[in-house]
């Protein structure tokens, strides 16, 4: 079933790579522009989509004989859980400026470190040395502009 | 002479030398936490080799991937969990060989032969490149084109599963290699008006989102937390290593030998070399039975595959700007970063890099064996690491190192795409090596294209014109065409064989 709509998915980004790219400019003296290779890559979507869905094309049958895909309450927990380090990231891109690395980090590491049941006395000590590493390496070895935010106000 | 004595100027000063120990131990370490894999380790420390000077930048990449190819046996051998997927091929008899009492006497064999495989490897490397660079000297961009293609086709035609899928992931690193501004034409492409894409998408928060944000959360995504060494031995690392040297020594010098070759094509890494040559080790013992059931023998053959792929992957990196496997694509972009350009002028322009690197090799390969000895004797410290705490800092190294490589914000959400598409693509099984050959090789591959059509007028047929070019091209075709002719071939002979067994 995921193959399926992986395949549909394939099918659907090619259409649209392949619509984007035609309206790229084309050149003069050659018959070749920049829209070739995006029209290929497009254009190999379509194909491989429809590869793909085809061959689990079973799936369908399956469901139009009464059977549903109902994934198990289980699986579903596991990939909302996954989808942690990809939100942690996010609250790291939307608040970094304001609260700053070191900060912004450590809480990241903290909230991470006691989902998966580390002790908070331990989860706290580690998020809190690692993120002052992580920021001296950086930003004094490495001269990486990393956002200080509320610790510049202590300089 | 001059150029050599350079080489080794360059390697044997402090800098250089600490930061090759720094990424042994790290290389080990990353090795032997079960989850964290080799290429992850070169795409966590791409960040900080970024500020480097060439020699340690490089030193620090080879070191760390040969080292955790060889860590990842550690875990193999006592949980049964292959560190790396390069020990996956052997993992079962390790462990079976580990229930017997014997986990310090297997991973002395592996570490041996992982170095003997890595010396193997670089020998070649040594020897064959500088031949290779002086053919590679008369490629115009018609041969480049079909070069790059070769590699296009090989990580498809190698990849283990589904070819279309191997086939989709090759076109979403291709898609990603036209992200920016067309080099004929300067049109933006995909750029969505954003002026940090204009240049095209970052190589390097692309590696990492692939290869450490997919596996980060993947980690969050299962329960797969508690491990219990099962079975601790107390017994001699390399007493038995000898015997089995002796007994299986055309099994080293074939297993490096396949290793070799298989790292030197491109899309196939140490991981599909251990698998092949387990296979054919097995296929070829007098002692077939005995496989899984922890017989060194396969050990042997696999275990000097990995680390001689590791080496034989630079060959094509180096001579071509091919590369081959994941870590040698993310070492081009590294070079390509810092202004040299792989290819055989880096061989021919003299200076002592080139001596710098194979003596880094050669360095990076023995300095395995006190390290392996003291990682074996301390194997618990490290496959016990809980990796409830590593993870969080591991994502917190890839958000700083992602936004390091240009200062900007851009960088961490092409990591956070990326990492989601990838996670997305790897748990319904495409393979990821495809896509990052796409994303190193669709440029070069575009690039040659477009400069030999407008040498050519627009002739398709110029792509033949040249004896190298056509042999090359031909090359291509009949890598596309092989399924089908596998099948005909199989065809056939069933059909042959009905006929015989018809006729009295």
């Amino acid at each position: 079933m995921k193959d399926f709509l992986l395949g549909l998915a394939f099918i659907v980004a090619g259409a649209i790579v392949y619509v984007v790219a035609q309206g790229f400019p084309t050149m003069p003296s050659l018959q070749y522009g920049p829209s070739l290779f995006p029209s290929l890559i497009g254009g190999g979507f379509m194909i491989g989509g429809l590869v793909l869905t085809i061959g689990h094309v079973g799936a369908l049958k399956g469901i139009a004989h009464g059977l549903t895909w109902r994934p198990a309450p289980e699986h579903i927990r596991n990939m909302l859980l996954s989808l942690l380090p990809a939100l942690a990231i996010v609250f790291y891109i939307l608040t970094s400026e304001w609260l700053g690395t070191t900060v912004c980090l450590a809480s990241i590491m903290f909230v991470l470190m006691l989902i998966r049941r580390t002790s908070p006395i331990l989860a706290f000590g580690v998020s809190i040395v690692a993120a002052l590493v992580i920021n001296q390496v950086f930003s004094h070895y490495l001269l990486i502009p990393l956002p200080e935010g509320l610790l510049s106000v202590w300089g | 002479m001059d150029a050599f004595l350079q080489g080794l100027a360059l390697v044997f000063n402090f800098q250089t030398l600490l930061v090759i120990a720094a990424a042994a131990v790290f290389g080990v370490f990353v090795g032997a936490v079960p989850g964290l894999t080799a290429t992850m380790a070169v795409a966590l420390l791409v960040p900080i080799t970024f500020y480097m000077d060439p020699t340690p930048a490089i030193a620090a990449i080879v070191t760390t991937s040969a080292m955790a190819i060889f860590a990842g046996d550690i875990p193999g051998t006592y949980l049964n969990i292959p560190g790396t997927p390069a020990s996956a091929a052997y993992v079962g008899e390790s462990h079976q060989l580990a229930r017997q009492g014997r986990a310090r006497e297997t991973l002395g064999t592996n570490l041996i032969c992982s170095m003997f495989g890595g010396l193997f490897g670089t020998l070649i490397l040594v020897f064959v490149s500088p031949s290779l660079a002086e053919v590679a000297l008369q490629f115009s961009s018609y041969e480049y084109f079909w070069l790059a293609l070769l590699g296009l086709s090989c990580s498809i035609f190698i990849s283990i599963g589904s070819k279309t899928k191997a086939f989709l992931s090759l076109l979403v690193g291709l898609l990603l290699s036209t992200v920016g501004l067309d080099m004929m034409s300067g049109a933006p492409r995909f750029t969505f008006g954003i002026p940090d894409l204009m240049a095209g998408v970052n190589f390097i928060p692309v590696m990492i989102g692939m290869f450490a944000l997919n596996e980060l959360m993947g980690f969050y995504g299962s329960r797969n937390e508690g491990r219990q060494v099962t079975a601790m031995h107390k017994d001699k690392v390399f007493t038995q290593v000898p015997r089995h040297l002796r007994r299986y020594w055309r099994n080293l010098l074939r297993g490096s030998s396949i290793g070799t070759l298989i790292g030197a094509l491109p899309g196939a890494g140490a991981d599909i070399a251990a698998w092949i040559s387990y296979a054919m080790g097995k296929s070829r013992s007098k002692n077939r039975d005995a496989y899984g059931t922890g017989h060194i023998e396969g050990i042997v053959d696999a275990s000097s595959a990995n680390n001689s792929g590791i080496s034989g992957a630079w060959v094509p990196a180096l001579v071509f700007g091919i590369p081959g496997d994941s870590i040698t694509a993310i070492v081009i972009g590294v070079l390509y970063m810092k202004g040299m350009n792989p290819g055989p002028t880096i061989f021919m322009e003299g200076g002592g890099l080139i001596y710098a690197l194979f003596i880094v090799f050669f360095i990076a390969n023995l300095i395995m064996l006190p390290i392996g000895y003291v990682a074996i004797r301390s194997a618990k410290v490290f496959i016990l690491t809980p990796r409830k705490i590593l993870m969080p800092i591991i994502l917190c190294f890839c958000i700083v190192g992602a936004f390091a490589i240009n200062n900007t914000i851009t960088d961490v959400w092409i990591m956070l795409i990326t990492g989601f598409g990838a996670f997305i693509l790897a748990r319904n099984d495409f393979p990821m090596a495809p896509a990052i050959l796409g994303l190193v090789l669709g440029t070069t591959l575009e690039n040659n294209f477009m400069s030999s059509m407008l040498k050519s007028n627009g002739d398709l047929l110029s792509f033949f014109s040249r004896p190298i070019s056509a042999g090359l091209g031909i090359m291509v075709i009949l890598i596309w065409l092989l399924p089908l002719l596998l099948r005909l071939y199989r065809h056939y002979r069933g059909t042959s064989r009905d006929h015989s067994a018809r006729t009295p």
